[in-house]
């Protein structure tokens, strides 16, 4: 077993489409625990982010000959799952009301905070993870998708380029606005 | 208050953590921030849930995870193959229904009004109304083929039909 050489991911869902069965196992074993951890900050349940990563991987192995070799394998599945997590999120937030009335602005309309008033109030430093996962849970879809590939998963601007098919210029600067919206969010929430 | 300015060194905030601003731009935050306390505030803020953010447990997927997956694809496979089976031998069934319906009825056709029974835009259109009461796309081509032959049979089992006409008219209208 030591012996074998270490199969990149392109490589092993290049045998699970040539019939290894054990190529697809192999893939589960690398991306499931990465691919929770990403749902679940969408989703952030659990039960539902499992039950979307086994979707996910479902998909995979259905779909298995959709992959081709220009993109990476993690670039193809984190689409996958990232689709799957935001459309459940979209089915969510049609049933729910919220209750700030700000979640309807869209990503071009973000404006900095008024430096003029109310930052004074903000506690520095203070935010539990659980009230910064509650505020990204909250945020539209976009900052919110930018932020769990960039600051959770801590993928490259260029990793995120493809996943998302925008230029990396916009990705620099979508990563920053969504890092202020979470910022205003908190802040929001704490008062 | 320069509001302008404020937006714009907001702008900065994440290429200036990243150290990958240009120097002059670099400087102008730099300056920035020194002067004015609400950016200076959102800049610590920013920070402070950055490292929280960075540095949050990672949740892991449950021990029977694979196994659950796992299942899940063999029951998916056990369907298919079942799907599969269950379609062909359906369409079998449905095409000698079909293939027995047509002989039959065209015969009758035949003996009732032999010369509307010739006329092709009337038999497509009887064809087409078999297809619609019997989802059985792949074999209809091959029924009216293998019908048309039997169209000569079936002239001269007239009195064969004759006999069975009640019952292919059962058959015919049963498919409704
Ligand atoms: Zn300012």
């Amino acid at each position: 077993m030591s012996e074998k050489p270490i199969l990149t991911d392109e490589q092993l869902i290049a045998a699970f489409q040539a019939g290894d069965e054990h190529a697809f196992v192999e893939l589960v074993d690398r991306y499931k625990d990465r691919l929770v951890n990403f749902v679940y900050r969408f989703l952030h349940d659990m039960t539902d982010a499992e039950d979307m990563v086994q979707e996910t991987f479902l998909k995979v192995y259905k779909n298995k000959h959709a992959y081709r070799e220009i993109a990476k394998f993690s670039t193809w599945i984190y689409t996958i799952a990232g689709n799957l997590a935001r459309s459940e999120l979209r089915k969510r937030k049609r049933r729910k009301t919220y209750t700030m009335s700000d979640l309807s602005f869209d990503d071009n309309e973000f404006t900095p905070v008024d430096p003029g008033k109310g930052t004074e109030a903000i506690v520095f430093n203070s935010y539990a993870g659980e009230e910064i996962m509650k505020a990204i849970y909250a945020l539209p879809e976009p900052f919110q998708t930018i932020i769990i590939l960039r600051d959770i998963q801590e993928l490259s601007y260029e990793h995120i380029s493809t996943i998302l098919d925008i230029p990396m210029g916009t990705v620099k600067s979508r990563v920053n606005r969504a890092r202020l919206k979470l910022q205003e969010t908190l802040s929001y929430l704490k008062e | 208050m320069q509001n302008t300015d404020c937006a714009y060194i907001c702008e900065q905030f994440t290429e200036y953590q990243e150290n990958s601003l240009p120097s002059e731009i670099r400087a102008k935050v730099d300056a920035h921030l020194a002067s004015c306390s609400s950016c200076r505030e959102i800049f610590q803020s920013l920070s402070g849930v950055l490292e929280t953010l960075h540095n949050l447990p990672s949740v892991k997927a449950t021990t029977d995870f694979t196994s659950t997956l796992l299942s899940r694809i063999d029951t998916l496979n056990q369907e298919t193959t079942w799907q599969r089976i269950y379609h062909s031998s359906y369409s079998k069934v449905a095409g000698y229904a079909i293939a027995a319906g047509l002989i039959v009825a065209i015969g009758i056709n035949i003996l009732i009004d032999p010369i509307s029974s010739m006329k092709p835009g009337l038999k497509s259109n009887f064809a087409v109304e078999q297809t619609n009461q019997i989802q059985s796309d792949e074999s209809l081509a091959e029924i009216t083929d293998s019908s048309a032959s039997h169209a000569a049979d079936s002239l001269t089992l007239q009195n064969a039909t004759i006999n069975s006409q009640n019952q292919s008219v059962q058959l015919v209208s049963g498919k409704k």
